[in-house]
């Protein structure tokens, strides 16, 4: 009889979706709280938001474990960042620091589907998106995870700006005010809901401006 | 008997440490890899799982005044657009600029990491890395990790005390001298209209709009491509982004819609 | 033994004749296409005047809801009916093909359709496809000889039990059966109990999920109660509503086409054009 090798599957879906808005002044950070695998429900209480930084504020989907040992690693880095340099890090050295910490994982990668948000060293709204392994952009706005591809078509819909690599460059910042992006944000995710089985139970926002971070929370639907 | 032989395959314990912020860039970084006995097998199936950024156009060709160097802006993940303003054109250093296709990780990872390594060069020797020299550092590198999975197919266009100079290199492990190249699964396209429209002797407008052309043309065949078609210039005095154009705009203006007559202008039906 | 030189359709629905060639290539590592899984949570059981059957409405294909609506309990007959789990085109087809063949049969005997007939046709046909027909039932109704429940699994085995569930929330609600059911229930606490088990599904099952459809079989009639329950509306509507200005769409071209005048056709007198 044959012999059949054990397969090395270290990697499980835990779903969720993730959304990140950049303003002018302020930056939207949403997760749905919804934590699964196959068509089970482990908790409907998870947060997938964790705050790096005092204007930096990664999301992530994907596997959790593996989302988990990304957090800790980043927060580590952050650590010792702070006792050499006395500062908070900036979002976009987050930003590349979160590339450099997934691409070293290249050949046996954190399947994390990361949206970094925060502000920038103007102030400025600043959103990254990643894909696993590290390949990142500073956008407008994004959406990482299992209900993106329903998200993302709205939000290119009602928040399309000139793209950054025209010339004559084309001032390209979301039109919308704060309340207006949170009430999309927030829309979106019911809309996502509806559709996509792995998103749902709760919906986390959390807003960063110049006054510093607050957080919301909005029910979704529990089927 | 052993008892604890399934684990072997399962267990995670690595040897090298994650080293981030110490991590000297000058020597290969340490990539942490899993104790596992089929790691090509599980290996290609994680990284299926992630695969970004498959098609692409990109061109460089070299002319009477320099490198023209054009992409386009798409990044895809099967059927889905997961991006359409992808920086395919990577700016190494004022004079030496790199471009995309394939991972679009492994492509931006790499080229940070020759970025740095063409300055450490330039402190060491007090004066500029060679074209020549700097595509050799990458394809050494690439040559290194060959048959592990990495996916670049690159150009590395600049200027250097030779005069202009442009470079091929993949993951392969091959490097190419040429004056004409163009890479991804748009280039038959591109080539088409590039080979048909270059001359040597072309003015730097006259490349920049070949080199705008070719991307056009192949964005509208390959729906992989698409976006914005990028076009830059390495001249003597370093590169210049020549123009930043969506293709969608210029297709327009390069085919503008024949107006025909309006038989009939639809009016408002009057409120009764 | 001559074959027949023209390759001819086989009568069955189905042609197996790549059965051992696929087998021996999933021996030998190929991946074969992988069937689609669509998750439901259906549910029976038996109370003191009749049968209660109950299902949610979602219907997924992969990670995505495609129907949030839709309806998983089938006419059997006035009498009958039936839950179905598994790929949905299978749970119809089979379901009405037995259906019609209930009716067939009322027209010939002149009597009420008995719950076994209709379990028997429903097995024979799963049998005889030896499971690739994936329909999974929960058969239920009241006939002569008293209130009948069945499950039918998809290789055509079945069993008569007085509370079922099926699907991929079956565990979910079986739970809420093992814990509340009990024998000679009324029929408010056995449709309660009914609600209870597909909500159960509703929540802790991700194949299920919407709304609540029940229906409740006596040997006086029939009701079905669809959306029973809609434990599930939309939780956030937008303030600001999408609504576009006119003008949104670049206008390219215009072009109007006056409409034909239409030519109407007139009877001529006397001619024999228009005979019943």
């Amino acid at each position: 009889m044959a012999h059949k090798q054990q397969r090395f599957d270290p990697y499980d879906m835990n779903g969720g979706t993730c959304v990140a808005i950049a303003g002018a002044d302020y930056c939207v950070i949403a997760a749905d709280t919804r934590m699964s695998t196959g068509y089970s429900i482990l908790t409907r209480d998870y947060s997938k938001l964790c705050k790096l930084a005092d204007k930096c504020i990664m999301a992530s989907g994907g596997f959790q474990a593996d989302v988990k040992a990304l957090q800790k690693a980043l927060s580590a880095k952050h650590l010792i960042y702070q006792h050499q340099h006395g500062k908070q890090v900036s979002c976009p050295a987050m930003g590349q620091l979160l590339s450099n910490t997934l691409y070293y994982k290249r050949f046996f990668p954190y399947y994390a589907f990361n949206v970094l948000g925060g502000l920038d060293n103007e102030g400025k709204g600043c959103v990254y998106t990643y894909d696993a392994v590290g390949s990142y952009e500073r956008v407008g706005y994004s959406a990482q995870g299992s209900g993106s591809t329903l998200i993302m078509p709205v939000l290119d819909n009602q928040l399309k700006s000139p793209s950054p690599l025209l010339l004559p460059a084309v001032d390209a910042v979301t039109p919308l005010l704060e309340a207006e992006a949170i009430d999309l944000v927030k829309d979106v995710f019911a809309s996502a809901t509806e559709r996509d089985i792995y998103t749902g139970d709760r919906l986390e926002i959390m807003v960063v401006n110049a006054a510093g971070t607050r957080t919301e929370y909005v029910e979704l639907r529990k089927d | 008997m052993k008892l604890d032989s399934g684990l072997e395959n399962s267990s995670s314990i690595f040897l090298g440490g994650c080293s981030g912020l110490e991590a000297d860039f000058s020597a290969p970084p340490l990539f942490d890899l899993p104790i596992t006995n089929d790691f090509d097998g599980w290996q290609k199936k994680s990284v299926q799982m992630v695969k970004p950024a498959r098609g692409t156009t990109t061109l460089a060709f070299i002319f009477k005044e320099g490198v023209m160097v054009a992409a386009d802006s798409r990044a895809s993940m099967g059927g889905y657009i997961s991006s359409q303003s992808v920086k395919k054109i990577i700016e190494i250093n004022p004079y030496m600029l790199g471009t995309m296709a394939g991972g679009a990780a492994d492509c931006q990872f790499w080229h940070r990491n020759l970025g740095v390594k063409c300055r450490l060069h330039e402190l060491a020797n007090k004066r500029r890395i060679s074209v020549t020299g700097a595509s050799k550092l990458l394809a050494n590198i690439l040559y290194s990790y060959r048959g592990m999975g990495l996916s670049v197919g690159t150009m590395i266009a600049g200027w250097d005390e030779k005069g202009p100079g442009l470079y091929y290199v993949d993951s392969e492990g091959g490097r190419l001298k040429g004056t004409r190249f163009s890479v991804g699964s748009g280039s038959p396209y591109a080539y088409g209209v590039l080979d048909n429209g270059y001359k040597y002797d072309m003015s730097i407008p006259e490349a920049a709009e070949l080199a705008r052309r070719a991307i056009y043309h192949a964005t509208f065949r390959d729906a992989a491509s698409g976006g914005v078609a990028s076009v830059y210039y390495v001249g003597p005095d370093g590169w210049k982004k020549m123009s930043g154009d969506d293709v969608g705009e210029l297709h327009y203006s390069y085919y503008p819609v024949v107006p025909s007559v309006v038989e009939q202008e639809m009016t408002e039906v009057p409120v009764a | 033994m001559a074959q027949s030189v023209i390759e001819v359709p086989s009568k069955g629905g189905f042609s197996f004749d790549l059965c051992v060639r696929n087998d021996m290539l999933a021996k030998k590592g190929v991946q074969l296409p992988s069937y689609r899984k669509t998750g439901t949570t259906i549910v029976g059981l038996v109370y003191k005047d009749g049968v209660v059957l109950g299902a949610d409405t979602r219907a997924t294909e992969g990670s995505i809801v495609c129907d949030k609506n839709c309806e998983k309990i089938h006419y059997m007959a006035p009498n009958i009916y039936c839950c179905g789990a598994g790929t949905a085109a299978d749970t119809e087809a089979v379901t009405d093909m037995v259906s019609s063949q209930l009716n067939l049969h009322r027209y010939a005997t002149g009597r009420q359709s008995r719950v076994v007939t209709a379990l028997t046709l429903l097995k024979t046909h799963l049998f005889s496809y030896q499971g690739q027909v994936s329909a999974a039932l929960v058969l239920g109704g009241v006939d002569v000889t008293g209130p009948h429940l069945h499950t039918i699994y998809p290789h055509g085995s079945t069993d008569s039990l007085p509370y079922a569930t099926m699907g991929s929330g079956s565990l979910a609600a079986m739970a809420m059966f093992e814990s509340q059911y009990r024998e000679g229930m009324t029929r408010e606490e056995g449709i309660h109990l009914v609600s209870e088990a597909i909500r159960s599904g509703i929540f802790n099952d991700l194949g299920s999920g919407s709304n609540v459809d029940v229906c409740v079989i006596t040997k006086d009639g029939t009701e079905y109660l669809r959306n029973h329950m809609l434990p599930n509306p939309r939780t956030y509507v937008s303030t600001r509503g999408f609504s576009f200005a006119k003008g949104q769409t670049e206008v390219l071209s215009t072009k109007i086409k006056q409409l034909k005048e239409k030519v109407v056709e007139v009877a001529v007198e006397g001619a024999d054009a228009m005979e019943e």
